[in-house]
């Protein structure tokens, strides 16, 4: 062992060894003092390259150095492996400018030192001529010969960079820098390759020691020092990784020796570590010293606080930390296995300091980013360091509610005494300072526990470590339950179980519950007790005993209650299924039923006061409420789902380019992130509507239970299932449910008029059905519907009672969707077709209109007929009764003109569908009547003992006057006798004008014939049709147009004669400028009407016989 | 070889759980739990994505060490070792994961399990506990 310690200040870190390479100097002592100072301040100031071998990477180091005199007995032998620790490079110093000087007397010298150096095979030396600057000099032309060629030439001929020169700096000038920086620089570089050569050796010895450390001899501290050595000699370098590297080495070494111990033999050394524990004290991150022959815990020490510099000085805070528990854990796991014996609670108190101390060494790195990265271990520390002093509570007999006995301080004081003193600064004791402290007095302890386990929640929140925080709160809530501050315990328990039961971790929750129970019921909080109890006995995952037990309690305390307790289900009894046994949509009265499926976990039966759900009126719908579909909710449907875990509904999304190319494609969620509600679901259920079990008290036993709700649908309105409810007792255990509907609906009574198969007559009385329907609830049966009749139609209800065109009927008993047909008679008189019957009813204050329509009982029709002058007027009436009509005395009345009746047969029955028609003659018609009003009547009966009544007709004749005669003759042609067919006949027209020679455009009487033959019969050859006018009174020339058409028969037989029509004929207007023409630029026709033409020609024949044979 | 070994679901609620000592495992169960915190870290989405299952060691207790792998649909196997067992390697380890993931799918694919409830197959727990305790 070096043993050499310098205590060094001013280094932060206090004592180290001092690794720095020893250079002698030799020849002028005096010379080199001047610059000994600028030296060792130049050389570590900047970087130099180490080059190592092994392919390992070039490190950029600094270098230092320390001076002493050359002596012959200090120079390392040959083949020594700790040239660490011996002069490692030699300068000579001269400042002979004079060449004959040199030849005589410094030449010698530097002979001697050479061969002092090379007889130990010492390569690494530099000579240094040291010249005083002379500005003459460096004026001379020719050089002479320095003193410096001549020392080349002498002994450094193939080695030129070992002889330098330097203008002393002892002189301050500028031009002097220049050849000291470049003096240094050469130091450097030649003392580092020294200094490589000499690390080289030290790490082959290193590696040669390891390799023996099988042999019986070996002894782990001895190398332990060795190793320990090159650590330091690469701290010296600035190469602190490296340094951690060869101390994580040992650490691993010794591990691995210790792991070893029971099965291996040769460790033998190891036994020295197995002496019983007698100190303890803390573990130091700082300078420290490693005691001779120390215990496995200073031995630990030492090294985890070597790591932890290096660790600090590579500003790797967090590693430090992180490392810390592992290395504890090491530690108790190496003194079991070691056997080694301590005093109980030592290797508590240890842990407890040096984790203390870690963390205090973390406090002081305060910068956000580095207690960021460290907080995640420090969190597991502080728990550590609070699970440790517990247990010294506990040992000591600190802990609450109890007072340590003289055995117990008997173990603090030889605890105390075993952690050494360690005074840190009065306002940051250290941590044997705190512990010692804690271990003083019970308040003390509670305190400072307090504090760390706090601080041990805290930081696993900080860095999200719920989970660890809510195990650490568990064991502060039994600290404080041991106090007596139930209501801090129940907070910790609270959040502890909410955690739990968040990640669906039953068993711990459940275990908690027993804590809490355990917790209110110290706290004589009744009603938490019962809620907690009531938890408990419900838990599956614990003990049937135990939960009878707290099933009792439950009872016990449930009856002292003073109000009911709303409980939520949570697990206690668990809803399987909701099923509406009824439709969703209930007509009001009926029952809404719903099956309950429920899964009690008491471990009794329970007597259940109420079950029930209940409805709740619809209202707005609460986007946050789930609402749900059909009419069962499964187990599925009733478990809380997190959202997050849920499948995301992704849409995709293409857009396209305006020429239909692809122009995006994506795919989009729309997934909100919601704020979980954090308040507590209302529990206050409404119970004013609620679905009921039938027969309370229910019974419920444990496992599933199978529970008819019902309750009769009073107000219509849509529903939603609320919460379902359960009372035991005054315990109420409520939950909300995702809503149902169910619908609650209303069937108006109706009511409706409804005529039979036939059509209404008018003047017939008639059956009319009235059909009352009773919906879905009961009508006031003395309530009265009333029926109002338009005018001229009269009703009746009652069979025998006289007609009325205002009807009242009475409701009457009837139950609830019934109808009932009641007959109505009904009479409408004959003049409008169009009734309505107006209904009011009691349950509706619109009325109702009923449309009637009524056809006459007969259905009449009229036409004129002319025989030149004479007029005709025919009625034709078809019956339109379902039943034979009897009818009597037709009757035609014309104003101003008298008719001649041609009936005979005065009695008639007219059956459905069959007519009658009767003809008048008008006997005179007056010459200036241009329109005739008609009356038609007859009387008609339905039965033979009814009275007649009479049916009207009323109708106008119009153009009666006959103004022109039509008549047509088909001759054959001339020379022929016959009309033959296929042979041109003549058809020869005559138009006589016969109308009243009143003035009125007698001139424009232009009328058009037209032929319209038919064309299988007749071919009508040139013209069919042509204007004919007429200019002179009727009789008078003029009045009579003959034109002749050529026409031909196309069949043989007698032939109808081609029909000719006529029409009036208005020409063209003659274009009058000034005049609006409305479109009368053609010319039109207008058709006569019937009684205007006689066509004498009509229904006339012509015998057309076959043609000769030639020409057909 | 391990003492216990946990399965826990997606929404982090225990799906199974096994100990060679049936007393300890009230004791396991807040250890499992506490390590879903740390499990949770690692699959965190701001850490660089992981393709491997193995999480390797969660966290060491002194007398415990408790080791993770996560399925790609996040169902959590956990093992806790004795850390007085110093011969056990990573290897073995990452091993009796594969074992246990292996046998879980085998479990899943059984029609008669719904999944997502707690798996309380007796052949189940009988082969997770010939994993654990390396007798298979």
């Amino acid at each position: 062992m070096n043993g050499k310690l310098e205590e060094k200040e001013g280094e932060p870190n206090g004592p180290i060894i001092d690794r720095r390479p020893i250079v002698t100097c030799a020849g002028e002592f005096e010379l080199f003092s001047h610059i000994e100072d600028n030296l060792l301040q130049a050389l570590p100031k900047d970087v130099s390259e180490w080059k190592r071998s092994l392919g390992r990477p070039i490190r950029n180091v600094h270098i230092g150095a320390k001076f002493m005199a050359f002596s012959t007995q200090a120079l390392p032998k040959p083949g020594q492996w700790d040239l660490i620790r011996q002069p490692l490079f030699h300068i000579y110093w001269t400042d002979c400018t004079d060449v004959d000087v040199y030849k005589n007397v410094v030449r010698e010298d530097i002979e001697n030192w050479i061969k002092e150096l090379t007889s130990r095979e010492i390569p690494d030396w530099l000579i240094v001529v040291v010249e005083n600057y002379d500005g003459k000099r460096t004026k001379q032309l020719i050089p002479r010969t320095t003193v410096l060629d001549k020392i080349r030439v002498d002994f450094a001929l193939k080695q030129g960079d070992r002889c330098i020169s330097v203008i002393n700096p002892g002189k301050a000038e500028n031009k002097t820098a220049d050849s000291w920086r470049g003096l240094v620089a050469r130091i450097r570089h030649l003392l580092l390759v020294a200094y490589a050569r000499a690390v080289t050796r030290l790490e082959d010895h290193v590696r040669q020691q390891r390799e023996k450390r099988n042999d019986p001899n070996w002894n782990f501290m001895e190398y332990f020092v060795l190793q320990e050595e090159l650590a330091q000699v690469l701290e010296m370098l600035g190469l602190n990784d490296e340094a951690l590297v060869q101390y994580d080495e040992l650490d691993a070494l010794f591990s691995q020796f210790v792991a070893n111990f029971t099965s291996c033999d040769n460790l033998k050394w190891l036994t020295q570590f197995q002496r019983p524990l007698e100190r303890w004290h803390g573990l130091k991150l700082g300078p420290i010293v490693l005691p001779p022959s120390p215990s496995l815990l200073e031995l630990r020490a030492y090294i985890f606080s070597k790591q932890a510099q290096m660790l600090l000085l590579t500003n790797k805070v967090w590693e430090m930390a992180s490392r810390c528990l592992p290395f504890l854990h090491v530690c108790i796991r190496e003194l079991s296995i070691l056997e080694i014996t301590a005093p109980s609670g030592a290797v508590w108190c240890w842990l407890f300091l040096a984790s203390m101390e870690v963390l205090q060494i973390c406090d002081k790195f305060n910068q956000a980013d580095q207690v960021e990265e460290y907080s995640r271990q420090t969190a597991s520390l502080w728990e550590y360091a609070s699970q440790k002093l517990r247990s010294l509570g506990e040992l000591c007999g600190l802990m609450p509610q109890g007072e340590p006995t003289s055995e117990q301080l008997h173990i603090i004081v030889n605890l105390s005494a075993g952690m050494g003193d360690n005074p840190g600064l009065p306002n940051h004791p250290s941590p044997t300072d705190k512990l010692k402290e804690a271990l003083c007095s019970q308040d003390a302890f509670i305190k400072t526990y307090l504090e760390l386990a706090e601080l041990a929640m805290g930081t696993y929140k900080h860095v999200g470590r719920i989970r660890m925080a809510r195990l650490v709160g568990q064991e502060v809530a039994s600290f404080y339950l041991l106090l007596g501050e139930t209501q801090k315990a129940a907070a910790f328990l609270g959040d502890a179980l909410r955690t739990f039961e968040n990640d669906g971790w039953q068993e711990l929750a459940a275990q908690i519950q027993i804590n809490l129970a355990e917790c209110h019921k110290r706290a004589k909080d009744t009603v938490k007790y019962v809620k907690a109890c009531a938890y408990v006995s419900a838990a599956l995952d614990v003990d049937t005993l135990i939960r009878w037990t707290y099933f009792d309690e439950m009872n016990k305390y449930l009856s002292k209650l003073e109000r009911p307790l709303d409980v939520p289900f949570n697990d206690i009894i668990k809803i399987n299924t909701v099923h509406f046994t009824s439709d969703q949509t209930v007509m009001q009265g009926a029952k809404i039923e719903v099956d309950l499926v429920i899964e009690s976990n008491f471990p009794k039966e329970v007597l259940c006061t109420f079950v029930g759900i209940s409805l709740e009126m619809e209202e707005k719908q609460k986007h946050n409420e789930k609402y749900h579909a059909g009419k069962t909710l499964t187990k599925k449907d009733l478990k809380f789902q997190d959202p997050y875990l849920q499948r995301l509904k992704i849409k995709e999304k293409l857009e396209y380019k305006q020429d239909k190319q692809l122009a995006t494609s994506r795919i989009s969620s729309s997934f909100t992130l919601q704020r979980k509600d954090s308040s507590p679901p209302n529990l206050r259920a409404n119970l004013d509507m609620c679905l009921e079990a039938e027969n309370l008290p229910v019974s419920v036993t444990p496992g599933v239970n199978i529970l008819k709700l019902s309750k009769r649908a009073e107000v219509i309105g849509k529903y939603y299932t609320g919460a379902a409810v359960i009372h035991v007792n005054q315990l109420h255990l409520v939950q909300l449910i995702p809503r149902l509907t169910v619908e609650v609906r209303l069937e108006q009574p109706s009511i409706r008029l409804y005529k039979r198969a036939a059509p209404l007559l008018l003047g017939i009385e008639q059956v009319m059905n009235l059909i009352l329907t009773i919906g879905s609830y009961l009508i006031e049966p003395k309530s009265k519907i009333k029926l109002n009749a338009s005018q001229g139609l009269k009703l009746q209800v009652n069979p025998s009672a006289p007609l009325e065109s205002y009807v009242e009927i009475e409701v009457g008993e009837k139950p609830t969707f019934c109808s009932a047909k009641i007959p109505l008679r009904i009479f409408a008189d004959l003049f409008s077709k169009d009734q309505q019957v107006t209904i009011t009813v009691p349950w509706d204050h619109k009325p109702i209109l009923v449309q009637l329509n009524f056809s006459p009982p007969v259905s009449t029709t009229w036409r004129l007929s002319t025989v030149n002058h004479r007029k005709f007027v025919q009625v034709n009436i078809v019956g339109q009764c379902e039943r034979d009509l009897l009818m009597q005395d037709p009757l035609l009345k014309i104003k101003d003109i008298p008719v001649k009746p041609n009936i005979v047969d005065y009695d008639l029955v007219v059956c459905n569908g069959s007519g009658y028609s009767f003809l008048w003659e008008m006997v005179r018609v007056p010459e200036d009547t241009a329109t005739a009003k008609a009356e038609f009547s007859i009387k008609y009966k339905l039965r033979l003992d009814d009275s007649f009544k009479t049916y009207h007709y009323y109708f106008d004749i119009n153009d009666l006057k006959t103004l022109y005669i039509l008549d047509a003759i088909v001759e054959p042609a001339k020379g022929s006798e016959f009309c033959r067919v296929g042979v041109v006949c003549h058809l020869h027209l005559s138009i006589s004008y016969v109308g009243p020679n009143d003035n009125t455009d007698m001139d424009a009487r232009s009328i058009m014939y037209e032929v319209l033959a038919e064309q299988s019969i007749w071919a009508v050859c040139g013209r069919t049709a042509g204007v004919v006018c007429f200019t002179g009174h009727s009789g008078a020339e003029g009045s009579l147009q003959q034109v002749v058409l050529d026409v031909m028969p196309l069949a043989s037989g007698f032939l109808p004669l081609p029909l000719v029509r006529i029409s009036k004929y208005i020409p063209a207007e003659s274009v009058v400028p000034d005049k609006p023409s409305k479109g009368d630029t053609h010319p039109r026709l207008e058709p006569f009407s019937p009684g205007q033409v006689y066509n004498r020609s009509k229904s006339k024949q012509l015998h057309v016989i076959a043609g000769t044979s030639e020409n057909q | 070889m391990a003492v216990c070994a946990a399965i826990v679901g997606k929404d982090n609620s225990p799906k199974f759980f096994c100990c060679v000592n049936p007393d300890e495992e009230l004791n396991f169960q807040y250890k499992v739990l506490s390590s879903l915190d740390i499990i949770e870290e690692k699959l965190s989405p701001g850490i660089k994505p992981n393709t491997e299952m193995y999480l390797g060691i969660l966290y060491s207790l002194e007398n415990w060490k408790i080791y993770g792998y996560v399925t790609n649909t996040k169902i959590k196997f956990i093992i806790v070792v004795d850390s007085s067992n110093l011969t056990l390697r990573d290897n073995e380890i990452r091993s009796m994961f594969r074992k246990i993931h292996a046998e879980y799918a085998d479990m899943v694919s059984n029609p008669f399990y719904i999944p997502g409830e707690p798996i309380t197959s007796k052949t189940f727990t009988c082969s997770i506990k010939n994993i654990i305790t390396g007798t298979v």
